[in-house]
């Protein structure tokens, strides 16, 4: 065979595969940052930065993944349509994200000025920590309770796994568990 | 899809290159395929995970206070210590990928194993982590039960485990099944499947393996550390 | 011919087409053969258009009168449920794309198969689960939340919700598939010289939509994952009773399913831009608008999905946007139609069969297309929505547009793929009736949504009776012109005469090879140096050369 054809392209050097091979440093630079940017944020999650800790915890996540897929997936050297795939999907994901989002922003902000919320609101049933929904089926809300209490303490399966059985109930100390959680 | 033109071992890359399938010209073309049907392919995973993401923010949006108490019951450590782990597991998948660029399968089968381990580790931390969680009664939806055992979470919580178990459910899902795979590869590499010339199988193993990675890198601040 | 070099097949007899080449039913269960994957679809998505069908000449007899005649309430929701679902899901979605799409992307490429011949294969077979699942929703309690399942009614009523949606969604990773396996075809496999430029309209098209299908898809999965389980944990994701949000549930669905009308759609036009230009034997007017509007619409259409939930709820400046929005689909989808009409301007037109199909196209989609405006304005819509109206437009586009398009599409290639020719009388006849029944069923629907009938209703009040009956009979006639097509179709397969290699003309790659091509589409690697579209005879005498 005289010429090889790819893309419809004549190829030159058909039969060399020309891959980029990084040195060790790369990739244990790499991982250091990885390990760093890591303990950055484990580290930030216990200062209060209120609202902003979102943004720092994304902001971070995003150079740890852009390290990620620059060097361990070679999205550096590679293919350049490669990137353009990665990065259109990206795209797509923030369209999602955006008008979706939008769309719930604003609508709450209406619903909040003309009273016409519908959504069930933390302060109205605040303590008693059921899963109830909105305020204005109160039908569904008894049988969505009734099923809560129905599953009770007993299914799940947790329970006979860990070894605790069934008998542990609403009477054990809160406090008790609270700090075993942790 | 990683291992679509792999067929028996072969040693050279002349057009009758075993490993060459009937329909492609050059080997070239093929690992050009192969990695394009890759990149497609994580992006598809990208979007589908998106879903779960948006789930997550809208619930952050709906109800904040309630998912900032609720997520003070996931550990926080056990969460750090899987991340490291993860990071690590990526490092190694990544070297085993150079180690075959170099022509090295030893060294491949020997950087698998340390990734299959790394990813071993990750499961039973996160079957240590949904144990307490079942046991709590910190279960999605209706099954959610915590308030019977003594914790008392504002809001709807249902909805903030439910979302929890989706996502790192549906992650978990993900690295049994890149475990298995690169088990497979594993197997593949000491027949002698691949060389310097021809691993685009485990190339493709390994962007599947960093993206579970990179899912997990937003996963982690956001349903354990975010305040 | 200026496209290939090796257009005359040296050794014709010694080679058995794909058909032929290998016996045995095993060997088409196991095939990789994009060509016959393609036939087994086109099998597949076929008998799953005659359910489909029979369901909905079911619903039109049911409305002849105003009153309940043989269906209940229930019985009437779950039969245009599994109208909708199966059409949408079984039929259009994987018609033109994995039935004629498998079977002509690699041919006119100039390529021996596709990129993933055994992920073509492992789809076809997801597709397969996934229709059982569909099935298996039928047989045992049904669905009856029409094919959108919209939370909370898809999350407390008692029907196979759950079955039915793990249907589809296994059918959407079929769809992710077959299309990743598109796009990596498109770029990977084109033969020496085929380069952008060079590409048919209809590969652009399906090219197109494998982009939509590989970036769409995947959230219209998570969306259902998400609905199983809020259906089933009750998360509390969705559904309000449980604290969740039933619009985000549209969000997620129309995200996807937005897209996905245009993967119905865009195949469609591919069809349409080859049909056109063949039998007017004139080079396609404006190449690159119609490619690249393709390209324009499959990104526009992701921004545009809001204009389902106009009346939903959604906040009204979401609304506004979204409807802006949605009239940009207007730019590229009407510089289509004006080029494929240019291209007809001053065509020697062959008047067979395939182009009275494009013809019926330019106007059924035309149609169809142009009440989308009314209905993407807002303040229209508030009116419009869930009426008549609306299932007016959309079989419009789908079936005037979409059914009409793979029907042409089928006959414009049927020599190619079976090797026999149909008789074009009976042709026209067929595509008489279907254009005649699709216009009395539809065009009459829109006169009933705009005088307020509501869809989705097994009774109505006596004053929409007559345009209902007019309705009715025009479902009718548009059976017996689809029975009519399949009978004669059929009868070719057995009696019709041998097909030449190109019998219309074309100058595209598929026809340089035979009828019915062989195993490995070409017997030498075609090269090409030329469009598509340059038709030589038109040249000489027409004088109205393009290049
Ligand atoms: C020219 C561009 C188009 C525009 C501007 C447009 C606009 C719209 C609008 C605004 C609606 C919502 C109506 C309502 O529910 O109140 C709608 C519904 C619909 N359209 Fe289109 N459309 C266009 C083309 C298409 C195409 C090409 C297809 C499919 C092949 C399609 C399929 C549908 C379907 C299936 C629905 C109804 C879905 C449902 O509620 O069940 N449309 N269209
Ligand atoms: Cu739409």
């Amino acid at each position: 065979m005289a010429k090889v054809f790819l893309n419809g392209q004549p190829v030159e050097h058909a039969h060399e595969v020309h891959e980029h091979i990084s040195p060790m440093s790369t990739y244990n630079a790499v991982i250091g940052a990885l390990f760093v940017l890591t303990g950055l944020t484990f580290a930030v999650s216990f200062a209060d930065l209120g609202p902003a800790s979102l943004t720092v915890a994304m902001v971070v996540a995003f150079i740890k993944a852009s390290l990620v897929v620059a060097y361990f997936m070679h999205l550096k050297y590679d293919d350049k349509y490669h990137l353009f795939v990665f990065l259109g999907t990206i795209i797509f994901v923030g369209i999602f994200f955006g008008f979706t989002m939008f769309d719930l922003k604003s609508r709450d902000a209406l619903n909040d000025e003309q009273e016409t919320f519908v959504r069930w609101k933390e302060m109205e049933n605040a303590g008693k920590g059921l899963a109830v929904g909105v305020d204005n089926v109160p039908e569904r809300r008894a049988k969505v309770l009734a099923e809560i209490e129905a599953h009770g303490g007993g299914h799940g399966g947790g329970h006979g796994e860990a070894g605790h059985g069934g008998g542990e109930h609403k009477t054990d100390a809160k406090a008790e568990h609270k700090a075993a959680a942790h | 899809m990683s291992n679509e033109h792999a067929h028996a071992p072969a040693h050279d890359d002349d057009e009758h290159n075993p490993h060459l399938a009937h329909h492609f010209d050059t080997m070239g073309q093929q690992t050009a395929a192969a990695k394009l049907g890759m990149w497609l392919f994580l992006a598809t995973e990208i979007l589908m995970f998106s879903g779960l993401f948006l789930a997550y923010f809208i619930l952050r949006m709906f109800y904040p206070e309630m998912v900032l108490e609720a997520h003070e019951y996931l550990s926080k450590w056990a969460g750090g210590i899987n991340t490291v782990v993860l990071l690590t597991s990526s490092y190694t998948m990544a070297l085993g990928v150079r180690s075959i660029q170099l022509g090295d399968v030893k060294k491949l089968r020997l950087m698998l194993v340390l990734t299959i381990l790394c990813g071993c580790i990750f499961m039973v931390v996160k079957y240590f982590e949904y144990s307490a969680k079942f046991e709590h009664g910190m279960l999605p939806g209706k099954f959610y039960s915590a308030h019977l055992h003594g914790y008392e979470i504002d809001g709807l919580p249902h909805i903030f485990f439910g979302v929890y178990f989706m996502m790192t459910g549906l992650h978990g899902i993900h690295v049994a099944i890149g475990l298995a795979i690169m088990l497979w590869m594993f197997v593949r590499a000491g027949r002698g499947e691949f060389n310097a010339k021809n691993y685009v199988a485990i190339e493709n193993t390994g962007l599947y393996w960093h993206l579970v990675d990179l899912i997990w890198i937003f996963l982690f601040p956001l349903l354990y550390l975010v305040k | 011919m200026s496209t290939a070099v090796q257009s005359h097949d040296p050794h014709p007899a010694t080679e058995p087409s794909y058909l032929v080449s290998k016996r045995g039913l095993m060997s088409w269960l196991v095939t990789v053969d994009h060509k016959r994957l393609g036939l087994m679809y086109l099998a597949s998505v076929m008998f799953f258009f005659l359910i489909a069908g029979i369901l909905a000449i079911a619903l039109r007899t049911e409305l002849f009168t105003p009153d309940q005649d043989f269906m209940s309430a229930q019985t009437y929701n779950q039969v245009f449920t599994l109208h909708g679902a199966i059409m949408v899901f079984l039929f259009i979605i994987p018609s033109v794309p994995a039935a004629l799409g498998n079977f002509l992307l690699p041919l006119m490429l100039g390529a021996k198969d596709v990129a993933f011949p055994r992920l073509n294969l492992l789809s076809f077979y997801v597709y397969s689960v996934a229709a059982v699942f569909l099935i298996v929703a039928i047989l045992t309690s049904g669905l009856d939340t029409g094919w959108t399942f919209y939370t909370p009614y898809s999350t407390s009523t008692g029907t196979a919700v759950i079955t039915a949606t793990t249907g589809v969604f296994i059918a959407g990773f079929s769809s992710i598939l077959t299309g990743l396996n598109f796009v990596v075809t498109v770029h990977k496999m084109r033969a020496p010289g085929m380069n952008w430029n060079r590409m048919p309209l209809f590969v652009w098209a399906i090219y197109s939509t494998a982009v939509i299908q590989v970036l769409a898809t995947p959230v219209l999965a998570i969306t259902l994952l998400l609905l199983i389980i809020e259906r089933s944990l009750g998360i509390g994701i969705f559904d309000p009773a449980m604290g969740g949000d039933p619009v985000l549930f549209q969000h997620f669905f129309w995200f996807y399913s937005h897209p996905a009308v245009y993967i119905m759609i865009l195949p469609g036009f591919g069809i349409i831009s080859e049909i056109i230009t063949v039998h007017s034997r004139k080079h396609i007017f404006g190449y690159k608008a119609i490619a690249l509007s393709s390209v324009a619409i499959a990104v526009i259409s992701f921004v545009v999905w809001g204009h389902h939930l106009f009346v939903s709820g959604q906040s009204e400046l979401a609304g506004v946007l979204f409807s802006f929005l949605t009239f940009a689909v207007g730019v590229p989808t009407a510089i289509k139609v004006f080029s494929w009409v240019a291209t007809l301007y001053k065509g020697s037109i062959q008047y067979n069969t395939a182009c009275w199909y494009g013809m019926a196209f330019l106007w059924t989609f035309t149609v169809g297309g142009l009440t989308g405006l009314p209905l993407s304005t807002l303040a229209i819509d508030v009116h419009l929505h869930d009426t008549y109206f609306v299932v007016a437009h959309f079989h419009y586009v789908m079936v005037g547009g979409t059914v009409v398009a793979f029907i042409g599409g089928l006959h414009h290639w049927w020599p190619k793929m079976t090797g026999k020719m149909f008789n074009e009388t009976a042709g026209k006849i067929g595509c008489l009736l279907v254009f005649i029944g699709f216009n009395v069923t539809f065009m009459t629907q829109f006169f009933l949504g705009h005088q307020g009938m509501p869809r989705r209703y097994y009774a109505y009040l006596p004053e929409y009776q007559t345009m209902h009956q007019v309705s009715t009979i025009g479902s009718w006639i548009l059976a017996a012109g689809l029975l009519w097509t399949l009978i004669y179709l059929v009868h070719s397969l057995f009696k019709g005469e041998k097909a030449p290699s190109n019998p219309w003309g074309g100058v595209s790659l598929e026809w340089e090879t035979q009828s019915p091509p062989i195993e490995h589409n070409f017997h030498d690697t075609p090269h090409v140096h030329g469009s598509p579209y340059d038709f030589p005879e038109i040249d000489k005498s027409g004088g109205s050369a393009h290049h």
